[in-house]
């Protein structure tokens, strides 16, 4: 009976792996990244590389406001984002009379000079999105794919622990020399075992975010035997609140969008609107018509941070400014708790009186916990860099699980029949393929050097391009190598791309160096720039790992 | 600069303790120690104390950055540490020999810390 379960276990196992591992790469890969997506972005934006130490808060009143005054003449929303260590500029968005799309400046955080458009998606609208759903946003369709991908990853996390006979037998074998297939047992299993509750976490936490894409219907359900809403503070007829929701996203800052595109999806209906501000406690606010003035805006400030703590406003959004119904939100960092706090303060524009603020119920305080963990929105630097380790340790687990198949079939000798082949391509695209495609992201990011666009094309999206051009490269010279020969050509297939990364990565850090004089030397000793020193380190090191892996593959093939 | 030392410390902490529960088992318990077999009572000595070191290395986190950040930094730590034993018997399984003797030390009737590097048969 145990034995069969186990059977049964190890077949879903084996065809769960075989199907999902390549998808699942791709998402632990890029959602590692997504880790030091900022740090990634400073190094793809050299403007915004500006040093915060000696940086002073700024005044919303005297330097802001004049800010907006000038640009922003009929604006239904403002938002400003204040500077921050990890997003070191000034942001203000606000929509016109003509368009609600709303436009986007950042400012030096100390001299409050326009910065130059970035001209590039950087992480955190490129990898960071692929990470949540493939850049496949019509109808969710990526966000389902990587919700699949997650409940399969569940399933072989589980299947794997009931296959795995040895447990604690096992628990630190790493037979390293004993033979290629010996050595990436070993490191699927240790690393199965060993992150287990990381890898488990992350993949629910990912799965319950999204809760309201993959169950869109939920709220409709509970909220169709309720009466009319009862307990908002506001209450706009529903299209309206489509409406003004829309304006929201348009208006509303990077990271916002991203949370709120994650979380639920890019449509909402009546009942998710009413769901969302009853739990998060966003509504928006209407205009009355009638004028007023701003009143000043640093003393709301000063009020929420002397309750709690220096810094803790890192987002301020005036609403309808100039209506005497307008409101100012003051939006609380998470930097000192995992969960984010939305408890946001609120104050009427026209008379800087506190109006009543959101508190999110325990279930809410729960789920932003949970949220939040996945998140890692919050300042705590060696949990973010046991997060990248963890990650990187997950994406050798997903690997390892894919070559244990095909390097057990490849070693039968004379039985490569298209399904191995075919494996064989699929790892190498997969893994290599992938991690080529982001060095060729930044490559052509530095190629670019923040111009507009090259050949009639936006750099926005040329970089963007050559992420997918890059990958759909690797497949098809996977594919060649390996049909031209079946027996070895894999080998010949996974030395190249690893020399291909190699050069990738080294031309990326010569690359940053040429166009932004920033080389490592400066970047660590003369003038210190974390984010930027160790992204190049990071390149660096995987340039020297590639060259090992190339080497051994090549020396293998010989012997 | 005390964050940074409990850092080392929890690290340190959950390192020591997978180390031990890892000589608990027979095949690294020969890479340290000159006898064959260790005992059932040195067995479950070790053990003991390697979950009484993974405790400190809890309460530590727990002391360090409270609760929620502080069981989260715990578990991803000791998946690192438990990584890093790993690590270590595969390429210097001697370096794990300190722990030996610091355990030797605490129950003076174990086999001496080996001192001739035994053929590890696994």
């Amino acid at each position: 009976m145990k034995d069969g379960f186990r059977t049964r276990m190890s077949l879903l196992h084996t065809w769960a792996g075989l199907i999902l591992s390549g998808l699942l790469f791709a998402i632990f890969w890029t959602g590692t990244l997504s880790v030091f997506d900022k740090e990634i972005d400073r190094w793809m934006m050299p403007h915004t590389r500006i040093h915060m130490d000696t940086a002073r808060p700024l005044s919303v009143d005297r330097e802001i406001i004049p800010l907006l005054a000038e640009r922003a003449e009929g604006a239904k929303a403002w938002t400003i984002v204040l500077p921050a260590e990890r997003r070191p500029f000034l942001t203000l968005a606000y929509d016109s009379a003509k368009s609600h799309i709303a436009q986007r400046n950042s400012f030096h955080p100390i001299t409050l000079e326009p910065l130059p458009a970035p001209n590039t998606r950087g992480a955190s609208n490129f990898i960071y999105p692929f990470h949540h759903n493939l850049t496949l946003r019509q109808n969710n369709i990526g966000a389902l794919l990587v919700g699949i991908a997650s409940m399969g990853m569940l399933c072989l996390l589980i299947s794997g622990i009931v296959i795995h006979r040895r447990i604690f037998a096992d628990f630190f074998t790493l037979r390293l020399l004993r033979g290629f297939s010996r050595a990436n047992l070993d490191i699927h299993n240790l690393t199965g075992v060993v992150l287990l509750p990381f890898t488990i976490v992350i993949t629910l936490s990912g799965l319950m975010i999204a809760h309201l894409i993959y169950f869109p219907k939920a709220p409709d359900a509970v909220f169709a035997q309720l009466n009319p809403p009862s307990v908002t503070q506001e209450r706009p007829k529903s299209k309206v609140r489509e409406a003004s929701r829309k304006r929201e996203q348009d208006v509303s800052s990077e990271n916002e969008d991203e949370m709120t595109d994650a979380r639920e999806g890019s449509r909402n209906s009546p009942a998710r609107s009413r769901f969302i501000a009853e739990s998060q406690g966003r509504v928006r606010p209407q205009a009355i018509g009638q004028p007023a003035n701003v009143a000043a805006i640093d003393p709301m400030i000063a009020a929420t941070e002397s309750e709690l703590g220096q810094g803790a406003v890192y987002m301020i959004r005036v609403s309808n400014p100039g209506d005497a119904g307008g409101v100012v939100a003051l939006r609380l960092n998470g930097d000192n708790s995992v969960s984010q706090n939305i408890d946001n303060r609120r104050f009427s524009t026209a008379t800087g009186e506190e109006l009543a603020h959101f508190n999110s119920s325990s279930t809410t305080n729960v789920f932003n916990f949970i949220a939040g963990m996945h998140y890692i929105k919050f300042k705590h630097w060696p949990l973010r860099w046991l997060y990248f380790i963890a990650g990187l340790g997950a994406c050798a687990l997903i690997a390892t699980g894919l070559l244990h198949w095909t390097q057990a079939r490849n070693q039968r000798q004379g039985s490569t029949g298209f399904n191995v082949s075919f494996m064989n391509a699929h790892n190498i695209a997969a893994i290599t393929g992938i991690i080529s495609a982001t060095g060729a992201f930044l490559v052509v990011n530095r190629l670019l050097n923040n111009r507009e666009q090259f050949a009639g094309i936006s750099s926005r999206d040329l970089e963007v391009y050559a992420f997918f051009g890059v990958w759909l490269a690797c497949l098809l010279h996977a594919l060649i190598r390996v049909f031209l020969n079946k027996q070895h050509g894999y080998r010949k297939a996974w030395a190249e791309q690893c020399c291909a990364i190699a050069l990738i990565a080294i031309a990326a850090v010569g690359l940053n160096w040429i166009t932004t004089g920033d080389h490592l030397l400066k970047t660590l000793f003369t003038h210190t720039y974390w984010p930027v020193a160790t992204l190049d380190l990071v390149l660096v090191t995987s340039a020297v790992m590639a060259i090992y892996a190339a080497r051994k593959l090549s020396v293998i093939r010989e012997s | 600069m005390p964050k940074d030392l409990l850092l080392v410390a929890i690290f340190s902490t959950a390192y020591l303790s997978f180390a031990l529960f890892a000589l608990s088992q027979v095949r690294h318990w020969r890479v340290v120690f000159d006898k064959a077999l260790p005992t059932q009572r040195e067995v479950l000595l070790l053990r003991s104390l390697g979950i009484l070191m993974l405790s400190i290395s809890l309460a530590l986190s727990l002391v360090r950055d409270g609760a929620s950040f502080g069981s989260l930094l715990w578990i991803t730590m000791i998946g690192v540490a438990a990584l890093a034993v790993a690590l270590t018997l595969a390429w210097r399984p001697r370096w794990l020999r300190p722990a030996g003797k610091l355990f030797s030390f605490t129950y003076p009737d174990t086999g001496r810390v080996n001192h001739k590097m035994n053929q590890v048969k696994g």
